[in-house]
């Protein structure tokens, strides 16, 4: 554990920048058509149940990380395995987002360049705001949220200027009826970007104001929330739903067609910006989460010495999940939602709470 | 002991003969005595003159006091440093035509002559060498009779020291028109005038052992942060070296973080900045012998603030704000832009465009990277000849670089005009900004993301930027961080960074430099127009 | 510490060392494609023309006498089996790596447009470099070739030249569409709606054309005309509709910004110009015993652009007796265009989509017989609202005193 705290605000901060991380240019939802605001939306309300279940497991254990308190709950041997489950989760969905994002990059503007070194670069600055600690990710989190914010809203003043949106492309409202918008509810969005809050379990600690918490971490996600809705529902009216889901990067193809005044056109780097931006904060949280459980499982003193090792880690495991992008894509829907999110974002969260709960009240009665 | 030339670093860990050895090697500094002053006057004057090695400057004027009772002194002083007129008038003439009571015993001589002779305002007695040699160096006038083991030294510093004038940076075409000069005395009094009030408070101290430079910690007591304060005085009294002969001597041993491009505390020549600082809460340091006063704790928008934006009205302020938040941007990114848009990302500037640069390009032997390094070189070597250069030689430069940039590289096509802009704006920016200190850290950090943009094109840049302010935010001064209040956001005081509030609305000081005592003004302050004036009116037009 | 240091100095080394600046490309490496141009040959194959820029001759970009010497852009060509092999292809005649991100126009030769241009598209819609806000057009009666070689007078580069006037003809005339490579395949891509690409002809003497001469001439030899929509069905070309019927198209998609209408008046022809200045279309769809209609709304708003017959602008009632005869006009327009697409049992105006998005359930059910068995049977209700709203500087024309 780092000695430092967080406030409210830079929770939020952080809250937002990491649920718009890479899932504001991925094809987040697209499987629901027209109603992908709906299947977003509705993510969100079931990731905010999830995130009670952790909230209720921090209230538990206000000043321990995931990772100490499944030691506790679960007792020592169960929970370091645990704990050593969370760390390499937390490792492989780094990666996972370094990844999607140098797999972007290179496609849309470094078609030479090498994966490796794309991620590598990325992965330096990582490294760098981790070895710095948490609160000056978070500070600069502070900086680039009204900067993204800034890009959103020119970037959306430019796309209705442009005269691009239409608004019957949104139409038939639940063309197939509500089964559709379930399947890509628990199948897609549920999980990512809502269930990942679980690494959040891991920063709470840090909070000066544990008070506030609750509604700062439910008012992040439900603006995230809203936010992805409202560029995924931009992203439909722009392109039809059909060139949405065959879309590599909605957002992309969104942007590219912004043309105003004839020269405020091409804008990429629009683009650009937000990935990286996003691509870093997601790729931080979850990188610094991995770190401080490492630290805290073998109760190590200063996390800043497993950051080279462990993000060496991250970038050599960027490159070798997958030998293609479609490859990394499918087994991001297909395997790792099943043998990861399900398990690491609900099941387990709820058994330790259960346990916890059941602890807890015979504590009480003894 | 204290005389200690070419102090290194590994001498903390020497022990004492080493370091007689060192200065006995360098062979420039005599030892200073140990021994208390000595009761008789030749020998004093004779270990005084044998001390100093006979210099010319010092003048030892000996005469007589008393008439029945005659004691032998001297009075010593260095010429130019003392206000002769003051020792000629305050010192050597009531004590050359004063008469002991016969009640006097010797002993008592010389708090006699301390008591009733000497008509000067500070007068201390000295009874160690080390005193006495500081004393008469600061430019003090040293009281030597015959027969007492100690000294008296008299405050008659003087001399010639520059007038106060108009400051040479930082100008302003609103705002008081006085700046510091070299004198430690008349800035701090500069400051006085403008805060009166005996909660500012003054600490001084001597820093050099060598140059035994007085350094002065100057803060408001009840606005400024105790811990801050308490901060600034330990590094300050931590410092060991010979001369500090500059602020910026001071500002390299107690800032927070030397591995930055960025300048973590401020420096000013303006009394009216560093009182509007003080006011603030932080703390000024002042150093004789420049005009340079440091302030810390120094945040990053700071540098972005001029004196005119307190003094105009806040509407034209904010617009000023915005424009040199842009400017800074600009000096930093320009040149880096130019280079990833024309050889990256060329998609993304629109093609009428694309195509007028690609044609100036045509025959341009270089990469655009190089073009564009070259130009930044040349640009800078030509900024740091016209800054060295006599004024009259320095506008034959501008010139000469103007044709050289300008026209004669463009006309032989060795750069394209495209370049030529942008070399210019990139030039131009970075002399709009108001801050010296944060120009140069921009001028550093575009190179370093012009290779970045030459490799990576907007990913370098992107990444250069993200790194670039990971590092500002982990940045610290006097342990205030160095965003604030933007990283870490704190509403109250935003209003005077990117944009700045009018007056009335700037209800609270900075929350982490002045943390106890925050308000600045009263409710209510907003400026209403006054119900009489409008009645008044009314009746003029009615009669 | 140091050791820190060292290992991240070393990998940014690395990384810097190991860059050979990939997909680093100077400016004067690169052949900006301004066109396209697609042709077939005579052995079936594609034959890919690129028009590129010289930017040396580009005038205004030139800076070092130059200039007027040389033509402002150069044609290449490759054929290929398919897009991709034909565009590698050309690479041994070009000095410069061809680059697409300025591509503005894709020219399709009129013979391909009728075998189809489902699977042209894909190439570049695929490519990173490529914009799919380039605009198509239908090279008529001439290659595509023929038409990339043109040079043009006033915008030095044929394509921008194209470009232009389809746009402002969009915006003041509204007989021809500005068309996007993107709006074509969003087309293609659904079931209810049928692609539509405007033609663009050459008028004159087509080799004169090329030479730098026909730029020298205050006529130029050969000129660029744009003209026609050309209607698709299943991604292939089936019919041309020209003038008004072309412009009848776009009041129902809704895209007529500006444009003229000339109406009779007491049985003289052509006697009243109305300039349209703001224009609005509603598409709806309705469902009547499982059988769908369309109803069309349109509202226009002008003035008066000219009047050759005496009436008195001055009078309200005038001015509704106009309006009734403009709606009528209007409305003719748009009868006309939506038989000539019944005719060809090809829904260009997207009526399809109207009714899957008020009928998701029943479009479903009519969706693989939309084209051919119910939208020429379809019911079409034509209401047109036109309101003149000014008369501009005069009121009665001059001959109205006559």
């Amino acid at each position: 554990m780092e000695p430092v705290k967080i406030n409210a605000r830079q929770l939020f901060v952080l809250i937002v920048l990491f649920e718009h991380g890479s899932s504001i240019v991925i094809p987040l939802g697209v499987g629901a058509k027209q109603d992908v605001w709906l299947a977003i939306l509705l993510g969100l309300t079931f990731g905010l149940l999830l995130f009670f279940v952790y909230y209720r497991l921090h209230r538990y254990y206000p000043d321990a990380p995931l990772t100490a308190y499944a030691q506790d709950i679960a007792g020592p041997w169960v929970g370091k395995i645990l704990a050593f489950i969370y760390i390499v989760y937390f490792l492989y969905i780094a990666s996972r987002v370094l990844r999607d994002f140098g797999e972007l990059l290179l496609t849309f503007a470094y078609p030479e360049t090498p994966l490796f070194i794309l991620n590598a670069i990325m992965m330096l600055a990582v490294m760098y705001g981790v070895y710095k600690g948490i609160e000056v990710v978070a500070r600069t989190g502070e900086l680039f949220l009204t900067f993204l914010y800034l890009l959103a809203v020119s970037g959306f003043i430019l796309i209705i200027s442009t005269g691009l949106v239409d608004l019957h492309r949104l139409q038939p409202v639940l063309e197939e009826g509500w089964k559709r918008v379930w399947k890509v509810v628990f199948t897609e969005t549920l999980y990512v970007p809502f269930g990942e809050m679980i690494v959040f379990t891991m920063l709470f600690p840090y909070m000066n104001n544990p008070k506030k918490m609750k509604q700062v971490a439910i008012a992040g996600m439900a603006l995230s929330g809203i936010n992805l809705a409202i560029i995924m529902t931009i992203n439909i009216a722009v392109l039809g739903a059909d060139v949405a889901a065959r879309s590599t990067f909605p957002l992309l193809d969104t942007i590219r067609k912004i043309q105003v005044a004839n020269f405020l056109e091409r804008l990429d780097i629009f683009f650009m910006i937000a990935l990286i931006i996003g691509g870093f904060f997601k790729v931080s949280v979850f990188f610094y989460a991995a770190v401080i459980g490492t630290a805290n499982l073998f109760h190590m003193q200063n996390h800043q010495r497993l950051v080279y090792l462990l993000g060496l880690m991250v970038l050599l495991l960027s490159i070798a999940i997958a030998s293609n992008y479609p490859e990394h894509i499918k087994e991001g829907l297909k395997i790792v939602t099943i043998y990861m999110h399900v398990p690491l974002q609900i099941i387990i969260p709820l058994c330790l709470l259960v346990a916890a709960a059941i602890r807890r009240r015979s504590f009480k009665q003894q | 002991m204290l005389f200690q030339w070419g102090l290194q670093k590994k001498q903390k860990e020497k022990k004492e003969p080493t370091i007689q050895q060192e200065r006995d090697q360098s062979g420039q500094a005599q030892d200073v005595p140990r021994e208390p002053i000595h009761s008789l006057l030749d020998v004093n004057l004779d270990i005084i003159r044998h001390t100093t090695g006979n210099s010319s400057d010092i003048v030892i004027r000996r005469f007589t006091i008393g008439q029945e009772r005659s004691i032998r002194a001297a009075l010593i002083f260095i010429d130019g440093l003392a206000d002769e007129k003051n020792v000629y008038q305050f010192l050597l003439e009531p004590l050359m035509a004063a008469t002991f009571p016969i009640s006097l015993s010797s002993k008592d001589t010389l708090s006699f002559v301390e008591k009733k002779l000497a008509a000067v305002g500070g007068i201390k007695r000295i009874s160690h060498w080390f005193d006495l040699f500081l004393a008469l160096t600061s430019g003090e006038t040293i009281i030597l009779l015959d027969g007492m083991p100690s000294a008296l030294s008299a405050s008659t510093k003087g001399g010639e020291t520059r007038a106060i004038q108009e400051p040479q940076t930082q100008l302003a075409i609103r705002g008081p028109r006085d700046g510091f000069t070299e004198s430690l005395r008349m800035n701090t009094a500069l400051i006085r005038r403008r805060i009166k009030n005996p909660n500012l408070w003054l600490e001084t101290l001597k820093i050099g052992e060598v140059t035994q430079t007085d350094v002065a910690i100057m803060y408001v007591k009840g606005i400024a942060n105790d811990d801050i304060v308490e901060e600034v005085k330990k590094r300050l009294r931590s410092i060991r070296i010979d001369s500090v002969l500059e602020s910026g001597d001071i500002e390299q041993l107690i800032e927070d973080q030397t591995f930055t491009t960025f300048p973590t505390m401020y420096h000013t020549e303006r009394p009216d900045v560093v009182a509007a600082n003080l006011l603030e809460g932080r703390v000024a340091i002042f150093v004789e012998g420049t005009p340079f006063v440091l302030v810390a704790p120094a945040l990053f928008i700071q540098f972005f603030q001029a004196v005119e934006d307190y003094y105009a009205r806040f509407d034209i302020a904010t617009a000023l704000r915005f424009l040199r938040v842009l400017i800074f941007f600009l000096s930093l990114v320009a040149p880096a832009i130019y280079i990833a848009a024309t050889t990256f990302h060329q998609e993304m500037i629109p093609t009428q465009l694309v195509i007028a640069i690609a044609a100036q390009r045509e025959a341009v032997p270089f990469p655009a990277f190089v073009e564009a390094l070259v130009m930044e070189v040349v640009f800078e070597i030509l900024r740091e000849a016209g800054v060295r250069l006599p004024r009259a030689v320095g506008q034959a430069v501008s010139i000469v670089g103007a044709l050289v940039i300008g026209q004669a590289a463009v006309e032989a096509g060795f750069v394209s005009s495209a370049m030529v802009i942008v070399v210019s704006i990139t030039a131009i920016a970075s002399f709009a900004t108001p801050s010296f200190a944060i120009a140069i850290s921009a001028r550093l950090i575009r190179f370093a993301l012009m290779f970045l943009a030459a490799m990576f094109g907007f990913y370098g840049i992107i990444m250069g930027i993200l790194v670039m302010t990971i590092h500002l935010c982990s940045l610290r001064s006097f342990g205030v961080p160095y965003m604030s209040p933007l990283a870490p956001f704190i509403p109250s005081n935003v209003g005077d960074t990117l944009f700045r509030v009018p007056t009335w609305a700037f209800k609270e000081r900075p929350r982490l430099i002045s943390q106890k005592n925050i308000v600045r003004q009263g409710e209510h302050q907003r400026p209403q127009p006054s119900s009489i004036n409008r009645q008044e009116e009314n009746e003029g037009e009615q009669s | 510490m140091k050791r820190k240091m060292a290992m991240i100095f070393s990998l940014l080394l690395c990384a810097i060392t190991l860059s050979g600046c990939w997909s680093k490309k100077e400016l004067t490496d690169l052949a900006f494609v301004i066109a396209v141009g697609i042709d077939k040959t005579e052995d079936g194959k594609y034959m890919m023309i690129f028009q590129v820029v010289n930017p040396g001759n580009v005038a205004g970009a030139t800076q070092r006498g130059g200039g007027s010497g040389g033509v402002p852009v150069s044609i290449y060509k490759a054929t290929g089996d398919n897009v991709v092999e034909a565009s590698r292809k050309a690479s041994n005649k070009l000095s410069r790596l061809i680059y697409y991100a300025h591509t503005n126009l894709v020219v399709i030769s009129e013979e391909i447009a009728k075998e189809g241009v489902d699977g042209l598209l894909d190439a570049l819609e695929r490519n990173s470099q490529f914009r799919t806000t380039a605009m198509v057009v239908i090279a008529r009666h001439h290659s595509a070739e023929d038409v990339l070689k043109i040079l043009t007078p006033i915008d030095k580069i044929s394509a921008n030249q194209i470009i232009k006037t389809l746009q402002f003809s969009e915006k003041v005339w509204g007989q021809t569409l500005n068309v996007r490579v993107g709006d074509v395949i969003h087309d293609l891509d659904s079931a209810g709606k049928a692609p539509i690409i405007s033609g663009v002809e050459i008028v004159g003497a087509v080799k004169k054309g090329k030479r730098q001469t026909n730029v020298q001439a205050s006529e130029p030899d050969a000129r660029l005309n744009i003209n026609g929509i050309a209607m698709f069905k299943n991604g292939k070309l089936v019919g041309w509709v020209f003038g008004e019927t072309a412009r009848g198209v776009l009041w129902v998609m809704d895209k007529i910004e500006q444009t003229s209408i000339t109406v009779e008046w007491k049985r003289k022809k052509e006697a009243v110009a109305y300039k349209v200045v703001r224009a609005k279309t509603s598409v709806a769809a309705h469902m009547k015993n499982g059988k769908p209609s369309i109803s069309i709304r349109i509202k226009a708003e002008g003035d008066i652009g000219e009047s050759l017959v005496p009436i008195d602008f001055t009078n309200p009632m005038q001015i509704f007796a106009l309006e009734k005869k403009i709606e009528q006009t209007i409305k003719n327009e748009v009868v006309h265009a939506v038989g000539k697409a019944k005719k060809e049992k090809t829904d260009v105006f997207g009526f399809g989509n109207a009714v899957y998005r008020s009928y998701p359930r029943e479009w479903k059910k009519m969706k693989h017989v939309w084209d051919e068995s119910i939208f020429p049977q379809l019911e079409v209700n034509v209401t047109v609202d036109a309101f003149v709203r000014r008369t501009e500087l005069r009121t009665k024309p001059y001959i109205f005193g006559q």
